[in-house]
C-alpha cells in the first residue's frame, strides 16, 4: 500500500500527461527525484539551462562501453563547460541488476569519475516510464524553454565494444553544440542501444 | 481402507502440482570462458563448385533461461554482427534469421530466441576460383546474450574449412539444412500497405480469407514503425488481415515498413509494406497477441479440453471395446472393493503414464524442431502398420479367435491380482486411442504444443486422466458397478459385437497406410495382418488343448519385416490443390522426372495456403472447365506441390528457378525446354499453352 501511495504521489508531481512518451519538440514532463543523499531535484528548477537525462545502469556492458572508454565523463564535462545540467537517472528496481542506493550510486560516480550535475534514484521507475526510458544509456535534451529537442541513443554504433566509441558519431554532442550555435538539432531522434531499462515487474 | 486410498491420489496431485510449479530456475552467469550461448559455424557442404553459392549456418544454442536477439531486437539488445574474414573473391551475404519469439520483460519486448536457433548466410565462391583450391573461412562473431535479468556481449571466433571442387559435393548436411531453412520466413510475394493515423499504426497483409491463423504477431523489421511492447489486434477482411497497434512516439515518415508475419509456431512471412489506404477493421481474431499465453485460465481450459478430450475417447470405436471388456471383468470379479480400487488405479497409471510418453516424445520432437501433430506418430507407416496389426489382432481376439492371457481370468497376469493386467490395459486403451484423438482433442493437444513443458505434460495427463476416470468411477464408486449388467452369456455375445468397431479401426488404418505409403503398402500391410491371423487362429486352436504361444513366432518375425519394408516417404496428398476439375499429384522431383521419361507433358505448380495469387490464379484460370477439358485432351499432367510450411525440397526446386517463393508455374512438354509462366494466369493463356 505505502508503494502505492508513493507511486501515486510521485505521478501527481508531473506536469504532463503519464501515458503518452515524451514528444520531441513537445515540453519535456516535469518530475521530481531524490539525489544521492536524498535532496529531491526537480526538472523544472533548471529552467532556462540546456539539460541532458542519461538514463544509467552501472553494470549494463553497454553502459560500461561508455565509461571505461571515459566517452561518458568526456562529454559530461564538456557539457559543465558549457553551464550545461547533466541528470544521470537509474531506474533499476531494488534486487535487479545496476540498482545502486544514495550511498552505491555517490561511490559510482566517484570511482567512474563521472562529472553529473546530479544522480537521480528513481528505484519505481515512475521517470523512466514517463519519459519512455527503454535501454541504458538512452539519452534525453532539454532546451532552455523545457522543450525536448533530443531522444534517442548516445551516438550510433550500437555495440558493447569500447573500440567502437571512435569513430561514432555522438549524437548527444552533436545536439548540445548545435544548441549552442543557436541551431536546430539536425538529428532530434535516434534509435537508443543497450540493456533493457531493469524495470520493476510489478 | 478409507486410510489407504487417499495416498496414491495425494501423489498424482502432488505430482501434477510439481508439473506446474515446475519453473526453471534462476539462470547463473555464464562460467569465465564459456558464452552463455554457444555459437559455432557448419557449412552445407565442405565441397563447393566454382560459381556456386555455399550456405553457412552461425548455430547458436543458448543455455537454459538465456536468450539471442532476432535482426530487429525490439526494445533493447542488438543484432548479431559477423565479421568476415574470407579467401579474396568470396562474398557473404546478409544474415537470413528465423522467425523469432516475443519476450516481455517489465513493459519492454524484446524479440529473441530462447531456443536452439541457427542464422543462415550465403557465401559466394566466384567461378575464377581454380578446383581444389582451399577455402578458409573464418569470422568474428559478436552477440548479445541476455537473461530476464542481465545482458552479456559475447564474442566468439569461428571457422569452417571448404574446398572448391570440380564435381557436385555430397550434401553432408543437408537434412540439417532443411530444418534451418523451414524456420526462415517465407516470403510473401504479394505487397503489404500500411498507414499511420493518430498515434495508430495499420497494415494490411494479403492473404487468403480461409488461412487458419492460430497465434498471428508481426514482428517489425523497420524501427520506429510501430511500438513494440503495445498490443496487436488482427482482424479479417476478405483476403486482407489488417494488423492494428499503436505508432511509437516520435514516429517520422517512412518510406516502406518491413517485417516478419508469425502466422503459428515457427512459420512466418516476410513481407514489405508500402503506405497505402487499410480497411476498416473487419471480423476480429479472437487474439490479441500481447504476450505469450501462458494465463491461469488458458491453461485450465487447456486441462478441462484434455480432460473431456480423454472422456470422450471413451466412446470411441478402438477404446470403447476395452473399457467394456476392463469393466466386464471387474463385474466378474465380484465384491472385493480393495481389489477393484487397485485395478481401477493401475488403470489409471498405465492410461496416464502412456500418454505422458506419448506427450513427452512429441515434446521431444517439438523440440527438435520436427513439425508434427499430435498424430505425429501416424504421419510414419510403420506406426500405422503396427497399429494396423494390433487392431487387428485385438479384434480378432474379440470375435474370440483366441484369447488373451491379460484379459481372461485364470491366467497369468491376471493371477497378478490383476494390478499388472490392469495397468497394461490402461497403457493399451491410451496408445490404442491415438488413431482417435485428432478430432476431439485438435484445440487442447494444439494448445499443449505452444504450452510450457511442464504445462503441456500436463495436458497430456489430463488426457490420460479423461480415458481412465470411467474406469476409476467405477472402481471407488460400488453403485456405478451395481448398475452394470449382470455376467452372463450375453457377454460372450457382446464381445463378439464389439469386434466390429475394431474391425473397422482396422480398415480406417489400412485405409491410411494406403494414403501414406501407396498401394503396395497397404497390400504389404493387409498381407501382414492375414498372417498375423492365421498364427492367432492357429494359438486359439492350440489354446483349446492347453497349448503355447509358439506359433505367433514367424508371424512376428514377418510383421517386423513387413514394418521395416514398408515405403516410409510419406506422399501427404497436397492439402493446397483444390479438389476441383484439375486432376493432380502431389509434386517430388521423381515424380516429374518419371512423368517426362513417359513424353507426357507436364504441368507443374507451386501453392501454399497463405498464397492470395496462387488461390486466385487456381479459382480463376486453373480450376476452369475449359482449362480441365484442353488438359485432359492433351493428356497432360499435373503436380503440385506445396509450400505452406516450406517443404525443403520444394523450397530448392523453386532456388534452382530463380524463384524464393511461391506462385510459380512450369510447363514441361515434351522434347522441349521448360517454359515458366507468368505468375498471373488467363484460362486462355493455359489453354493455349497445351494445345
Amino acid at each position: 500500500m505505502k508503494r502505492m501511495i508513493f507511486a501515486w504521489t510521485a505521478l501527481a508531481v508531473l506536469a504532463a500527461p503519464a501515458a503518452a512518451a515524451p514528444v520531441v519538440g513537445q515540453p519535456a514532463p516535469n518530475f521530481k527525484l531524490a539525489d544521492t543523499k536524498g535532496k529531491p531535484v526537480t526538472l523544472s528548477d533548471y529552467r532556462g539551462k540546456t539539460v541532458v537525462l542519461e538514463w544509467n545502469n552501472p553494470e549494463c556492458p553497454f553502459v560500461k562501453k561508455h565509461y571505461s572508454s571515459g566517452n561518458m565523463q568526456k562529454a559530461q564535462a564538456a557539457a559543465a563547460k558549457d553551464g550545461v545540467v547533466w541528470l544521470t537517472i537509474n531506474s533499476g528496481a531494488p534486487g535487479k541488476q545496476g540498482h545502486l542506493n544514495g550511498g552505491q550510486a555517490k561511490s559510482f560516480v566517484a570511482k567512474a569519475g563521472a562529472r553529473p550535475t546530479a544522480y537521480l534514484l528513481d528505484p519505481r521507475g515512475v521517470v523512466g516510464k514517463v519519459y519512455d526510458a527503454k535501454t541504458t544509456p538512452h539519452m534525453y535534451i532539454v532546451n532552455k524553454a523545457g522543450t525536448l529537442v533530443y531522444a534517442g541513443g548516445i551516438d550510433d554504433k550500437p555495440t558493447p565494444n569500447p573500440a567502437d566509441v571512435t569513430g561514432a558519431r555522438n549524437h548527444v554532442l552533436a545536439a548540445l553544440s548545435e544548441l549552442k550555435a543557436g541551431k536546430a538539432v539536425s538529428v532530434a531522434t535516434s534509435r537508443p542501444y543497450g540493456c533493457s531499462v531493469k524495470y520493476s515487474d510489478s | 481402507m478409507k486410510s489407504i486410498v487417499p495416498t496414491p491420489w495425494h501423489a498424482v496431485v502432488a505430482w501434477l502440482a510439481a508439473l506446474f510449479l515446475a519453473v526453471p530456475g534462476n539462470a547463473q552467469l555464464p562460467q569465465p570462458g564459456k558464452n552463455a550461448i554457444a555459437a559455432s559455424l557448419v557449412a552445407e557442404t565442405s565441397v563447393v563448385r566454382p560459381g556456386e553459392t555455399v550456405t553457412l549456418a552461425l548455430v547458436m544454442k543458448p543455455e537454459k533461461g538465456w536468450h539471442g536477439y532476432w535482426k530487429n531486437p525490439g526494445d533493447s539488445g542488438i543484432e548479431t554482427q559477423i565479421a568476415w574474414e574470407l579467401p579474396a573473391g568470396l562474398s557473404a551475404g546478409p544474415i537470413q534469421y528465423p522467425v523469432p519469439d516475443q519476450l516481455i520483460v517489465a513493459g519492454l519486448m524484446n524479440y529473441v530466441y530462447k531456443d536452439d536457433y541457427a542464422q543462415l548466410i550465403d557465401v559466394e565462391v566466384p567461378a575464377a576460383v581454380a578446383p581444389g583450391t582451399r577455402l578458409p573461412i573464418r569470422a568474428r562473431v559478436d552477440y548479445l546474450a541476455c537473461t530476464d535479468e542481465i545482458c552479456v556481449p559475447e564474442t566468439v571466433n569461428v571457422a569452417v574449412e571448404l574446398a572448391a571442387g570440380s564435381a557436385p559435393a555430397a550434401q553432408a548436411n543437408r537434412t540439417l539444412f532443411d530444418r534451418f531453412r523451414q524456420a526462415l520466413p517465407k516470403p510473401l510475394g504479394s505487397e503489404a500497405r500500411f498507414e499511420r493515423a493518430s498515434d495508430r499504426f495499420r497494415l494490411a497483409i494479403p492473404v487468403p480469407a480461409g488461412l487458419e491463423l492460430r497465434e498471428p504477431y508481426f514482428y517489425p523489421l523497420t524501427d520506429g514503425a510501430l511500438a513494440y511492447a503495445a498490443g496487436q489486434t488482427f482482424s479479417r477482411a476478405g483476403d486482407t488481415l489488417i494488423v492494428e497497434t499503436d505508432a511509437p512516439a516520435n514516429a517520422g515518415s517512412l518510406p516502406t515498413v518491413e517485417g516478419v508475419l508469425k502466422l503459428s509456431d515457427g512459420n512466418g512471412l516476410s513481407l514489405k509494406a508500402v503506405p497505402g489506404v487499410v480497411p476498416a477493421a473487419g471480423a476480429p481474431l479472437e487474439h490479441v497477441a500481447e504476450q505469450p499465453a501462458f494465463d491461469a485460465s488458458a491453461v485450465l481450459a487447456a486441462l478441462v479440453g484434455a480432460l473431456v478430450g480423454g472422456l470422450l475417447l471413451n466412446i470411441m470405436p478402438c477404446v470403447f471395446p476395452i473399457l467394456s471388456l476392463k469393466a466386464l471383468s471387474l463385474a466378474k470379479a465380484g465384491g472385493d472393493e480393495g481389489a477393484a480400487k487397485r485395478e481401477a488405479l493401475a488403470y489409471t497409471a498405465g492410461a496416464v503414464l502412456v500418454c505422458l510418453a506419448l506427450g513427452a516424445a512429441l515434446l521431444a520432437l517439438r523440440a527438435g524442431g520436427v513439425a508434427a501433430g499430435w498424430a505425429f506418430q501416424l504421419q510414419d507407416p510403420r506406426v500405422i502398420l503396427i497399429l494396423l496389426l494390433l487392431t487387428a489382432a485385438i479384434a480378432l481376439n474379440l470375435a474370440g479367435l483366441f484369447e488373451l492371457p491379460a484379459l481372461a481370468a485364470g491366467d497369468r497376469l491376471a493371477a497378478q491380482g490383476g494390478v499388472g493386467g490392469a495397468l497394461w490395459t490402461g497403457a493399451l486403451a491410451a496408445f490404442v486411442a491415438t488413431p482417435c484423438t485428432g478430432p476431439f482433442m485438435g484445440a487442447a493437444l494444439g494448445a499443449a504444443l505452444v504450452l510450457p513443458t511442464a504445462v503441456a505434460l500436463a495436458v497430456f495427463a489430463g488426457l490420460g486422466l479423461g480415458l481412465a476416470l470411467p474406469f476409476l468411477l467405477l472402481g471407488f464408486v460400488p453403485a456405478l458397478r451395481r448398475r452394470l449388467p449382470k455376467p452372463g452369456p450375453w457377454m460372450a455375445r457382446f464381445r463378439r459385437l464389439l469386434s466390429l468397431p475394431m474391425f473397422l479401426t482396422s480398415l480406417a488404418l489400412a485405409w491410411i497406410l494406403g494414403r501414406q505409403a501407396g498401394v503396395n503398402g497397404m497390400a504389404l500391410g493387409l498381407a501382414s495382418a492375414v498372417l498375423v491371423g492365421l498364427a492367432l487362429w492357429w494359438v486359439g486352436r492350440r489354446q483349446e488343448r492347453g497349448g503355447g504361444w509358439l506359433p505367433l513366432a514367424p508371424a512376428a518375425l514377418a510383421a517386423v519385416a513387413a514394418v521395416m519394408l514398408v515405403p516410409t516417404v510419406a506422399s501427404a496428398p497436397a492439402q493446397a490443390s483444390a479438389q476441383g476439375l484439375l486432376k493432380s499429384e502431389p509434386f517430388t522431383e521423381a515424380r516429374l522426372d518419371a512423368l517426362q521419361q513417359e513424353q507426357r507433358p507436364v504441368f507443374v505448380y507451386f501453392t501454399a495456403d497463405w498464397c492470395v495469387t496462387c488461390k486466385v490464379n487456381e479459382k480463376g484460370a486453373l480450376e476452369r472447365k475449359a482449362v480441365a477439358d484442353a488438359f485432359a485432351e492433351s493428356q497432360v499432367a499435373v503436380l503440385v506441390g506445396d509450400w505452406t510450411r516450406g517443404d525443403a525440397a520444394i523450397g530448392r526446386f523453386l532456388e534452382k528457378h530463380g524463384r524464393s517463393g511461391v506462385p510459380l508455374y512450369l510447363y514441361y512438354a515434351p522434347g522441349k525446354p521448360v517454359e515458366v509462366l507468368p505468375q498471373v494466369l488467363t484460362p486462355s493463356r493455359l489453354v493455349s499453352m497445351v494445345s
